[in-house]
């Protein structure tokens, strides 16, 4: 298969073009953005210490909720948050019923080491499996969102997204941290207040995607209309810093390990986490041609965060067999 | 009024859509049809900041100016 000689995203891409040189029409795109990274960077480093200064101890209990998954993301962002702010930190772990065992015990070894409160939202199961099953066997969501993450991976951070915001909500938490990588999502969207209009809508469509006989389980899980007026003082900040701190895969890991942290081994390339991520993948690799996780790592070499043969082993090395059928076995599929 | 919805529908499309504009009409919303999330809302932010040499206040950040192509071009139309 032919794929851009600098950032690795393969001919089935959608709208992909190669030039001359074998480079992608993203990789000429991205130049200039490439170029001024390292400034913008520092610029919201300095945005986001003002940011931390100015809520910081506050009247509520905690300063930050993050969105905690016992991954190398999200663990190095709650590690940052504390190391650098000394900020005080609620997790909230949602339970897909698909996370490594190895996943727990970092989960635990690394909020006691850090001394940070965590929650563990649990959905039950029948109402997870049904919906991991439907994402599984048919895109359930727009073309769009799924030129970025698989239907699976989509259904599950819709709900985590939705619970992280509502819990802050509840409890008055003026920020709410994400631990997308850089290639998730770009520095400019890294650090943004939150409204009740924008988030209405958001809700909305997401509510809107998921099919009628799942999302009546649901409701729940949702911001409640009320809360758009009630708590409409209380929307918070959205931050995920590793857009725009120092991002290597290896030393993070080694950082992490000084927390008793450890990378399970019964995971896929791509999730430090998810016993479900393989399948998900896979699923989608044959819908779409093309790997869910691509255009993240490719935006990660693309920035010199990864490099290019890691980003190639990562996304084209075959989805591990015996992963797959676990989580094919779960859902009875 | 123009050449500025065709500088963000072409950011759309390359940014968002790859270049597959099936159905992509100045009133489809964004976030209904999952063209964008609310984080890729500040990805739109950050271009018409830098194309259009303007400011978006964080309690502009609203569907009514950022939704659609054509909310996008009247907010452009009332900031410059």
């Amino acid at each position: 298969m032919n794929i851009c000689q600098r950032c690795i995203l393969p001919e089935t891409f959608p709208g992909i073009t190669f030039d001359d040189h074998g480079i992608c029409n993203h990789c000429r795109r991205e130049e200039s953005a490439v170029a001024k990274a390292v400034e913008k960077k520092v610029k919201y480093r300095k945005r986001l210490d003002q940011l931390i200064e100015g809520v910081k101890d506050g009247d509520s209990a905690y300063d930050a909720i993050v969105a905690y998954s016992g991954g190398k993301d999200s663990t190095y962002t709650l590690k940052l948050l504390k190391d650098r702010y000394n900020i005080r930190l609620l997790a909230l772990i949602f339970d897909n019923h698909f996370i490594s065992q190895t996943a727990w015990e970092n989960i635990n070894k690394v909020t006691d080491e850090l001394q940070i409160d965590c929650i563990r939202f649990r959905p039950p199961w029948p109402l997870v499996k049904t919906l991991f099953s439907r994402a599984a066997k048919e895109d359930i969501f727009p073309a769009p969102t799924l030129l970025r993450a698989s239907a699976i991976c989509t259904a599950c951070i819709g709900i985590i997204k939705s619970i992280v915001l509502k819990t802050a909500l509840e409890m008055s938490i003026p920020l709410v941290g994400f631990g997308w990588s850089p290639g998730q999502a770009p520095i400019q969207s890294a650090i943004m207040k939150t409204n009740p209009a924008l988030i209405r809508q958001t809700q909305s469509a997401i509510k809107k995607a998921y099919p009628y006989e799942i999302i009546h389980g649901m409701e729940q899980y949702f911001i409640p209309e009320p809360y758009y007026e009630t708590h409409k003082e209380r929307f918070p900040y959205n931050i995920h810093p590793l857009a725009f701190f120092d991002y290597n895969e290896e030393e993070i890991k080694i950082e992490l390990n000084d927390l008793g942290w450890q990378a399970p081994t019964d995971t896929d390339t791509n999730s430090t986490n998810c016993l479900l991520n393989a399948f998900a993948n896979q699923c989608h690799i044959e819908r779409h041609g093309f790997h869910p996780y691509v255009w993240e790592i490719a935006n990660m070499v693309r920035q010199g965060v990864m490099k290019r043969d890691e980003g190639i082993e990562k996304i084209y090395t075959e989805q591990n067999q015996q992963i797959v059928k676990y989580a094919k076995e779960r859902l009875g599929l | 009024m123009s050449e500025t919805r065709d500088k963000i529908r072409a950011f759309i499309l390359e940014n968002f859509l790859f270049g597959n504009d099936q159905g992509l009409n100045d009133d489809i919303s964004f976030l209904d049809e999952g063209i964008i999330d609310s984080t890729g809302i500040l990805e739109l932010v950050s271009f018409l900041e830098e194309e259009f040499s303007i400011s978006v206040e964080d309690e502009e950040i609203l569907p009514e100016n950022l939704d659609s192509i054509k909310n996008a071009v009247a907010y452009i139309g009332r900031k410059i």
